[in-house]
């Protein structure tokens, strides 16, 4: 079962801010100068606008993650824009000190972010929900997954522990993790630092961690960068992680030891060694920099997956191979929401080719232009030195793996002629009934039904064209169109709902089951103590079969849906990447 | 008054030289010296008299000896028959519909119910039944075939769609096509000959389907190509136009459409794996109400299954 119900008790860790809380008036400033101004605009930024549907999934992912109380304040942080901390007690009806240790949480995963009040600096802190970032901790799953497949368990781990904690120094990170790695080996074995660190720093390199951004300490003087009479701001958002350039640097620590094995008798034994632990971890070095996962390299990674597969189905293996290397050589070069990558040159590819795919250069060649010349466009050719410049059409590529997303929708929920009709109409935009029926070689009828229930649905939208300034029906022209874009929309919250409900599912079925697994998991603490004092086979067999069959069937029946139920999310959750990743390059061309 | 009798003699055996109709330029060649008045007072005699046609094609008028047959069978009718007649005519093979009739001759509706009664009895029109709108009649002559547009070509058998029939078709074409597509990829030649023998032009379909026997109408090449269209709209199926020399089998206006079975590019997306990404009663689901997760039969069902 899920375990992750992380209450307050984190909070121990340090935070990143050390002003949470009713703002100090210390806080003076000139109300001319430029940081003052960044600060108002800050506050006057235009919220996204959420649906329902994404507050009730916040909603119950930060319930399962973070408790109640944090979710009380999260959902009404992300329903009512920026709020200043008294109004969040008192519409909250909950006591400021919980309140101030709930925006902590949400401010260490990023959550929550704040600045100063629409009044100007000396108003009022006010804190702002952030909706985009309590959606991906329905992607963790996948995060770790990945960080698994491409750097092992220690990268698994680390990554695991850095989504868990939210910003983590390296220090920290290594510990925790080398510690974890010596508890399943074997005994008289543990895990070097220098491993980790060694996965800690490859992660790093490859942009899946990154340093958290700077506060943006209204404290400080104003940023000399920006001249006094320039009313523009430098940036109106909080300061990013990409704009510190230190971004990707390690911190010049060198860490040496071996994790420890946590074993449950060593725990009341040594208060000192405790201290001493403490006492290692502060002088480290690396005090007060922190650690985030970059969301933004593991999309990447995940959409060039998807590219990689679709080449793969459409074409052949070794076309996805090349596919493949053109998009590992622009990781770096490109950024998220290009269009397309940067031109690349045969020549290049043909060298970056993996060792053994030996395929002489004619046929790369062939290979190419075959890619280019597939009605998919997933690569195009930008020009012709070097052998031909080509270039990934990123966003076609997105455009058509959404496209595949709608027609597969339609397909399995309404049958293959209905998919037929709405592939129909995504390629020749407008057309009247009768074309319809007779492009589509359905008998009148069938169509007529088929496309007035998808009417029902709205994925297909009627357009009306007057012949006559009257709009008479007998003389207007009806034509059915289908529009990606807002149709991608329409399928993205139908997803929110989908995992909401599944989730509610999962809740449901524990619930009604609470009184059976509270028994075993009494039995098998039993267990464990009785194992652990060395007691005899009688005694353990005993205690086993106080859990009677059916009931044990029930367990197995419970355990099988609470499964299903997770595995389910994570599915559609892949389902809301891609919608997600197409509508999200459509906005920014 | 004779000297235009004589006249029109005259150009009807001019008519009776030319089968395929003269024009007034013919006319005035033959008989240079005849006034314009004249010739087209000759002209308009000769058309009431029924002997010759008026056609209008693109250089001018052209007066053509009208069938002995059917202008025998003309005598007994009056001259609304006629015009009747002649707007049937002029629909060609699509047909015209009874108030399209009325339009254009300006009769009252129940003279054209005789009229069209009477022309009926006598065999020149027929009623032919639309495939658009089952209730509406269109009539033309008697010995035309009526066009594709009103009966619906090869895929209608007495006004009904044959869907079987399309269906069978859709799947033989798309058997033909994945298996020569497979051939293809077996044969484990260069990239490009790989592509390009994976690809069939209409013209093989439609021989293959031809030949395979399925069809008890003709098919034509056009057929096949509506047929090879709704498997690209199933995204089964994909096509390129290349260019082609006039004269090889199966160019149309110097181009050739080639068609190749392809595969989806994702499997089934996530969303329909889950009962809601299915279920009818999606919109009405909410929790607490009478339809919510926990008490959602179609995900009981879903996680015993």
């Amino acid at each position: 079962m899920r375990g992750n119900r992380r209450s307050l008790r984190h909070l121990s860790q340090n935070s990143t801010n050390s002003d949470v809380g009713p703002p100090t008036h210390q806080r003076v400033r000139s109300a001319g100068s430029p940081s003052c101004i960044i600060q108002t605009l800050w506050a006057k930024k235009p919220i996204k606008k959420m649906t329902a549907q994404e507050v009730r999934l916040c909603g119950l992912l930060l319930q399962e993650h973070f408790g109640e109380v944090v979710e009380r304040i999260g959902t009404h942080l992300l329903r009512g824009g920026a709020q200043n901390l008294r109004t969040i007690a008192n519409e909250t009806n909950t006591p400021l000190d919980l309140v101030k240790k709930s925006l902590c949480v949400l401010v260490q995963h990023g959550v929550c972010d704040f600045g100063s009040g629409r009044r100007g600096p000396g108003s009022p802190v006010e804190y702002r929900g952030n909706c985009e970032r309590v959606l991906r901790i329905l992607r963790y799953p996948r995060y770790i997954y990945t960080a698994k497949t491409l750097y092992g368990d220690t990268g698994e781990l680390i990554v695991e522990e850095v989504l868990q904690r939210g910003h983590m120094t390296m220090s920290n990170t290594v510990k925790t993790v080398a510690d974890r790695l010596t508890h399943n080996m074997e005994e008289g074995r543990s895990m070097e630092y220098s491993e980790v660190v060694s996965s800690f720093s490859k992660l790093v390199e490859t942009h899946f961690l990154q340093r958290c951004p700077p506060v943006a300490e209204t404290a400080t003087a104003a940023p000399s960068a920006t001249p006094a009479t320039h009313r523009t701001p430098a940036s109106v958002t909080p300061p990013t992680a990409e704009s510190n350039p230190d971004c990707y640097k390690l911190p010049p620590v060198t860490l040496t030891g071996r994790g420890k094995r946590r074993r449950s008798s060593d725990d009341g034994e040594e208060p000192g060694g405790v201290k001493k632990a403490k006492m290692d971890s502060e002088s480290c070095g690396d005090e007060g920099i922190y650690w985030q996962v970059n969301f933004e390299r593991f999309h990447q990674h995940f959409r060039d997956q998807a590219i990689i597969s679709a080449v793969a189905s459409k074409l052949d293996q070794t076309s996805s191979e090349i596919v493949r290397t053109m998009l590992r050589m622009s990781e770096v070069t490109t950024t998220p929401t290009a269009a397309y990558t940067q031109p690349l040159s045969a020549n290049e590819i043909f060298r970056s080719l993996p060792p053994n795919y030996s395929i002489s250069r004619p046929i790369l060649d062939q290979y190419l232009s075959l890619l280019v010349d597939d009605p998919m466009e997933f690569v195009g050719k930008s020009g012709d030195s070097g052998g031909g410049m080509y270039v990934v059409n990123l966003h076609r590529a997105l455009a058509n793996l959404a496209r595949a997303t709608l027609e597969s929708v339609v397909q399995e929920r309404f049958g293959s002629r209905s998919a037929r009709i709405f592939r129909l109409l995504l390629r020749k935009r407008h057309l009247e009934q009768k074309q319809v029926e007779d492009f589509a070689m359905i008998p009148a009828k069938e169509a007529k039904d088929m496309l007035y229930t998808l009417l029902s649905e709205n994925l297909v939208q009627l357009q009306e064209i007057p012949k006559t300034p009257d709009h008479a029906p007998s003389r207007t022209f009806y034509l059915y169109t289908v529009n990606q874009l807002p149709t991608a929309r329409l399928l993205l919250q139908h997803c929110y709902k989908t995992v909401a409900n599944l989730i509610e599912r999962r809740l449901f079925e524990t619930k009604e089951n609470k009184r059976l697994l509270e028994k075993s998991q009494r039995i098998e603490a039993i267990l464990a103590s009785l194992q652990a004092s060395g007691a005899e086979p009688e005694q353990l067999t005993e205690v086993e079969e106080m859990i009677t069959a059916p009931e044990r069937q029930q367990l197995e029946a419970l355990r099988h849906h609470i499964n299903k139920l997770d595995s389910t999310e994570n599915q559609v959750d892949e389902t809301i990447f891609l919608l997600e990743s197409y509508i999200i390059s459509t906005k920014s061309k | 008054d004779c000297i235009i009798k004589v006249k029109c003699a005259h150009i009807f055996e001019l008519c009776q030289q030319f089968p395929h109709g003269i024009t007034d330029q013919v006319i005035q060649n033959d008989m240079p010296h005849l006034e314009a008045q004249q010739r087209a007072m000759a002209i308009n005699r000769l058309l009431s008299l029924g002997q010759l046609d008026l056609l209008r094609n693109s250089s001018g008028l052209l007066y053509r000896m009208k069938d002995a047959q059917t202008a025998s069978k003309m005598k007994g009718s009056d001259n609304q028959e006629k015009l009747v007649y002649q707007v049937i005519e002029d629909a060609g093979n699509k047909g015209i519909w009874s108030r399209d009739i009325r339009y254009k001759s300006n009769l009252p509706l129940t003279e054209i119910n005789k009229i069209l009664k009477n022309l009926e009895s006598k065999k020149l029109i027929k009623a032919v039944k639309s495939v658009a709108a089952s209730k509406k009649k269109v009539y033309m002559l008697y010995n035309l075939q009526p066009d594709r547009s009103v009966t619906g070509g090869a895929w209608y058998s007495d006004q009904d769609f044959e869907s079987e029939f399309v269906e069978v078709l859709n799947q033989q074409c798309f058997k033909f096509l994945q298996s020569k597509a497979e051939v293809a990829r077996d044969s484990k030649q260069s990239p490009m000959v790989q592509r390009n023998s994976s690809f069939a032009t209409s013209h093989e379909v439609w021989k293959y389907i031809c030949e395979l026997g399925i069809s008890k109408v003709d098919l034509s090449m056009e057929d096949i190509e509506t047929i090879l269209n709704t498997l690209i709209y199933d995204g089964k199926v994909e096509m390129t136009i290349i260019a082609a020399k006039e004269g090889t089998v199966g160019s149309v206006d110097g181009q050739m459409k080639l068609y190749r079975g392809v595969n989806p590019i994702i499997q089934p997306t996530g969303l329909v794996k889950a009962p809601c990404g299915l279920c009818p009663v999606f919109d009405d689901c909410h929790e607490g109400g009478e339809i919510s997760p926990s008490n959602c039969v179609y995900m009981a069902e879903w996680l015993d299954f």
